[in-house]
């Protein structure tokens, strides 16, 4: 939990937003390669894959026959016929594919363990960036890799990130992450951006005030109840294709909402805490975290289509605690 | 026509009188109940051994032995990948503290982790089903918490673990706080050094913002950080094996060897659980309460055994112990279980004792409950298909 008096929480939080600071950032990852690649990543994901060429990267939801979010990725076209899929199951992944790849010429498997991963968040990232790396980063563009070394270190810069700021992630070989920390605190307190230390300021509270979601808080919901219409490609063929267009002709059942939690702090409240709209039971929270640069109790939760209206004043859990139904954008 | 076909199905217990007990009551039911009859070893224990700090490190000692070999490292492996904890979440900081918040949760100790971070773990509650019990189970607790962090981290670990504050102790609330011993250069400690005060000041929930109950009661499931989820049933059956594991197993591997015989042992058991049934319906309120927690008709008379054994009954129900009605009359009620069923209700570690407790514990009840006329044992006490009996005896020497 995250609270309102905590500075060295807030000092974090404060340096994403407003500079730049850096953290380990470590997710799993999964390599899909061969000459049925690109098919499979079509087939696996809602987004248009074909729309990212080799060098760059796209966000998407992967969904199972129903139609509901199973996982959510970054699909890396690192080359011809190599993907990397950023995800927080690997191991999830890896078998779903294999209950899914009859027909592709692929294979794939679980590097997460082969590489490193750091983050640099914040407007001054760019700056944190070309006094780390040899080839500045000023011309990569959004959701695009480039290669490039480290203290003598290759590493594939990303600029991506889950900050919501300007913000690259770095890859490198495990056997070099010393090398790489060591590069980053030393130009980082050179340049007085800080290690981010605390993982629900970087996991939670800086990307909820952005409106970023966890997979665990899309589970079972269509992309469209979490309004990510625009990562939709219906002009493909894609698994819960089928399901997905009857979700969308009848419209959301529930939609992923922000809530704004009015008491001082948020300790009665967990995940799946039940929503009441006057007493009666509307939803459950998928997240509750301090927001620093909102300085706000704030999260997710899953409402009822027809209830989940902005300005809607709730109850939540068993103390009755008040909350108001926003927008999950909160700056 | 629009009238539904049929009404909306929900799981119950349901009493021989036809009383419903819906699930969550039930759990809540068998959650303390387990509590209960931890209460009373821990009484045999006090009087086998008077020294607090002697008998507090002997089942510190044993139970941090035995979850060591329970749970195990591959057993902790498994859990991290079936939570899907990411690589980001270093096993030997972080593991130990999700396991432990889980089986608080499963367990109705309603509470939440405050605090997560590599360096620094605290697990605040605000209610604990097991406070009845005493501050040498809250100590012992600690010893099960470090066989955790030992086994994620492969070996010794590097926390040190205090539960400044427990409702066992008379506490608002139950604090547990693993602090990084490397980073704040604190020594490493021993069983009964658990109890002290952490490094870092603590969070404390205001009285407003506490809970009454676990998410299982609040929301009908389990769910952690990282979203995984677990639900009623699935906790509720956890919670009659490993229930009985930790509080009654693990501290009974040490309470038996205490005397110098076994008899010895079973002559203090006896005694205690015959007090404790003794006192169970002594209050007139009690049965009045009992007869409308089972639905029992005014029809049943206040000197029916069928009472006790409906109440038993229901009570091995609520604790999924699969029973059988063998005989239910004004004269005499019999039910059948297995020893199996009984006494082994977490495999690994079958306790006669469970038989044994209960025997002398509702022979005594009965008594308050219904009339001194009317007595309960268990037939084939020793074999593995027992019948617990209530009838009429008359024993001129009878306790």
């Amino acid at each position: 939990m995250l609270f309102r008096e905590d500075e060295v929480a807030r000092a974090e939080a404060k340096a994403i937003r407003e500079s730049a600071g850096w953290y380990r950032w470590t997710h799993d990852l999964v390599e899909i390669k061969g000459p049925d690649a690109d098919r499979l990543v079509q087939y696996l994901y809602v987004n248009d894959m074909a729309k990212a060429p080799v060098g760059r990267t796209k966000y998407t939801t992967m969904l199972n026959e129903d139609g509901k979010i199973i996982d959510d990725v970054i699909v890396m076209h690192m080359d011809e016929n190599l993907y990397w899929v950023s995800t927080l199951y690997a191991p999830q992944l890896l078998k779903w594919i294999a209950a899914h790849d009859e027909g592709f010429d692929v294979a794939c498997s679980d590097i997460t363990k082969l590489y490193d991963m750091y983050a640099v968040q914040g407007p001054e990232s760019t700056t944190f960036m070309n006094a780390l790396v040899t080839e500045p980063v000023d011309g990569l563009k959004r959701f695009a890799v480039m290669d490039d070394a480290i203290d003598g270190v290759p590493a594939t810069i990303h600029r991506a990130g889950f900050t919501g700021e300007l913000g690259y992630e770095i890859y490198v070989p495990m056997e070099s992450t010393k090398t790489i920390e060591e590069a980053l605190r030393r130009v980082g307190d050179e340049l007085g951006y800080p290690e981010i230390t605390i993982l629900e300021v970087y996991v939670r509270s800086i990307p909820v005030e952005k409106g970023f979601a966890l997979r665990q808080d899309m589970y079972g919901l269509t992309p469209f109840e979490c309004d990510l219409d625009w990562s939709v490609c219906m002009d493909k063929e894609f698994i819960g294709k089928e399901a997905l267009e009857k979700a969308q002709s009848e419209g959301p059942a529930r939609r992923l909402m922000g809530l704004e939690f009015l008491n001082d702090s948020y300790e009665d409240i967990a995940q799946r805490e039940i929503v009441y709209r006057k007493g009666v039971p509307c939803g459950f929270v998928r997240t509750a975290i301090y927001g620093y640069t909102v300085d706000k109790n704030i999260g997710f939760a899953v409402i009822d289509a027809k209830k989940a209206i902005i300005g809607e004043e709730v109850t939540v859990g068993e103390n009755d605690s008040p909350a108001i139904i926003c927008d999950k954008v909160f700056v | 026509m629009a009238l539904h076909d049929r009404l909306d199905s929900h799981k119950a217990v349901e009493t021989v009188w036809g009383k419903l007990i819906p699930e969550k009551d039930a759990y809540r039911y068998a959650t303390r109940e387990i509590a209960a009859f931890c209460s009373n070893i821990f009484q045999v224990m006090r009087i086998l051994e008077p020294d607090f700090e002697k008998r507090t490190e002997a089942i510190c000692e044993m139970s941090y032995n035995l979850n060591m070999g329970v749970s195990g490292e591959e057993y902790l492996n498994t859990f991290y990948d079936d939570w899907n904890i990411p690589e980001f979440c270093e096993k030997s900081s972080w593991l130990g503290a999700i396991f432990g918040d889980y089986g608080d949760e499963a367990e109705n100790m309603a509470g939440r982790v405050i605090q997560f971070t590599r360096d620094r773990v605290e697990k605040e509650l605000d209610t604990c089903p097991w406070d009845i019990v005493g501050a040498e189970l809250c100590n012992m607790t600690t010893a099960m918490f470090t066989a955790n962090f030992d086994l994620a981290n492969g070996g010794e670990n590097d926390v040190a673990l205090n539960m400044c504050e427990a409702r066992g102790c008379g506490d608002r609330h139950c604090r547990v706080v693993a602090e990084r011993r490397s980073t704040f250069g604190l020594p490493k400690q021993g069983f009964l050094d658990h109890m002290g005060t952490p490094v870092m000041p603590v969070h404390n929930t205001p009285e407003e913002r506490m809970v009454k109950n676990g998410q299982i009661l609040r929301n009908g499931q389990y769910s952690n950080a990282f979203g995984e989820e677990h639900s009623l049933e699935y906790d509720y059956r956890w919670l009659c094996e490993f229930g009985w594991a930790w509080c009654v197993a693990f501290p009974l591997a040490v309470i038996r060897d205490l005397p110098d015989d076994e008899d010895e042992f079973l002559r203090i058991f006896r005694i205690i659980f015959s007090t404790a049934g003794k006192n169970l319906f002594m209050e007139p309120f009690s049965k009045r309460a009992v007869r409308d927690w089972l639905g029992a008709p005014d029809s049943i008379g206040d000197n029916d055994p069928r009472l006790m054994g409906a109440y038993i009954k229901t009570l091995m129900d609520c604790q999924l112990v699969p029973n059988e009605l063998d005989a239910f009359t004004k004269d005499e009620v019999r039910i059948k279980v297995t020893a199996d069923d009984f006494n082994g209700r977490f495999e690994m570690a079958p306790m006669d004792e469970l038989a044994i407790g209960y025997e002398a514990l509702w022979h005594n009840a009965v008594k308050t409950l219904v009339s001194a006329e009317w007595s309960c044992w268990f037939e084939g006490i020793d074999e593995d298909e027992m019948t617990i009996v209530i009838g009429r005896k008359i024993d001129k020497r009878m306790i």
